[in-house]
């Protein structure tokens, strides 16, 4: 799978620092279970952070802090080997998604946004004010222009868009900001399926006032 | 506020402890569950997760906890580590994040397998006698060392403070947009020193 809209460095040094919200989480772990480009530099950020550990000053330990642990390991009757099984990666969809999507896309209890455009949110995921959510755009279907209040990662799961960044298909992951303004058409003979995750945390409601609310939440 | 306080301990006791000491130490562990050998990891990376908890807001009973529990982690899961993709402190920092988010934030973090063949670690560790340091983690940290203070800062905050871009933001009154830009400056040289043509 050749993949042309990656991550942006930022955004993999937050992943690798762990300040990303779950549902970041998820679509990140998504498109790089396919992205190899995105891998090797989250494998660099993720070296950062162990030297960072490393030079970090050392804060004194409790006295029993080592037989604590020690009590516990001794405590241990789990096989020292345990296989390590690394997650299978069927067909185009990433095997992290398998789990929200069981049956398949077509088997969703899919939510009528707007003619052509279906929305299904995944529940239970922490996003702070955003949301994690699959849409499905009918193909010529323009999505309203819209702003976000915070980041929007967006993956495209099956068919393409396009929008004033450029073309966007399978793999391929959109990584915007919130001063970005987009309108995105889905292009193709089928329906682009996305995988959309927003993050609005922003703590200070003096600024939500001088928002716009997105048009239908995206 | 504004201070953010320098984590490097320019006094290089660290030094006095090589890289290839903490692998093999880790390597005992997976292998042969040493105590003895996990016990020296423990007097080496204990304080140092500590210390990490607390950047992260932890008061200092519960950075204890957390530190022990990492460790009590990294016993158990030391066969997960592949020494031919990862430095040992790489590994020991992701499992303390996590341990991070899943206690002090409450949440869920998914994690993509950044190791390409992961049937059997353990094999990995055994073949791997000549060991080489695979990520060259001396000539990672020389180029963190040689990083412009303000991109150092927006880096520690985002990794110790445990601050997202906006939160990084308000803490240094800078725009976001800036917070964004000195971390890919930072990661450029990064990129670049490492000759990845990433
Ligand atoms: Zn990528």
């Amino acid at each position: 799978m050749k993949i042309n809209h990656h991550a942006d460095d930022a955004t993999i040094m937050a992943y690798a620092a762990g300040t990303v919200s779950e549902g970041f989480s998820l679509v990140l772990t998504a498109h790089m279970e396919l992205c190899s480009h995105c891998r090797e530099r989250m494998s660099l950020a993720s070296d950062l952070g162990g030297e960072l550990l490393s030079e970090l000053e050392p804060a004194p330990m409790s006295q029993e802090g080592l037989s604590n642990v020690l009590s516990a390991i001794e405590a241990d009757t789990l096989d020292p080997v345990t296989p390590f099984k690394s997650p299978s990666v069927s067909g185009e969809m990433a095997s992290i998604l398998s789990a929200y999507v069981p049956h398949g896309l077509d088997e969703l209890p899919w939510q009528s946004l707007m003619p052509g455009v279906r929305q299904y949110q995944l529940a239970g995921i922490e996003s702070g004010n955003g949301s994690v959510r699959l849409l499905s755009i009918s193909p010529g279907i323009r999505i309203p222009h819209h702003t976000h209040l915070g980041g929007e990662l967006t993956l495209v799961i099956e068919g393409a868009y396009e929008d004033e960044i450029g073309h966007f298909k399978a793999g391929d992951l959109a990584d915007l900001d919130a001063s970005c303004n987009h309108q995105p058409v889905a292009v193709g003979n089928r329906p682009c399926i996305c995988l959309i995750a927003t993050d609005d945390k922003l703590r200070f409601t003096g600024l939500l006032s001088r928002m716009v609310q997105p048009l239908i939440g995206i | 506020m504004l201070a953010v306080t320098k984590l490097f301990n320019k006094s290089e006791n660290m030094a006095a402890i090589p890289v290839s000491d903490t692998r093999n130490w880790l390597r005992s562990v997976a292998e042969r569950r040493d105590r003895h050998a996990f016990e020296q990891l423990y007097g080496y990376f204990a304080p140092k997760i500590k210390g990490y908890m607390l950047r992260q807001g932890a008061d200092d009973a519960s950075a204890d906890d957390l530190a022990q529990e990492t460790m009590v982690q990294i016993w158990r899961k030391a066969n997960h580590y592949d020494p031919q993709k990862a430095a040992v402190s790489t590994w020991v920092f992701s499992v303390a994040r996590n341990l991070q988010i899943d206690r002090m934030r409450k949440h869920k973090f998914y994690e993509v397998a950044l190791n390409g063949d992961t049937s059997s670690n353990v094999e990995n560790l055994q073949h791997n006698e000549q060991l080489e340091d695979c990520p060259d983690t001396d000539r990672l940290r020389k180029l963190i060392g040689e990083l412009p203070e303000e991109q150092m800062d927006v880096v520690q905050l985002a990794f110790f403070e445990g601050l997202s871009h906006s939160e990084v933001s308000c803490r240094l009154s800078i725009p976001v947009g800036t917070v964004k830009s000195r971390l890919r400056l930072a990661f450029g040289k990064l990129k670049l020193g490492m000759g990845e043509q990433i």
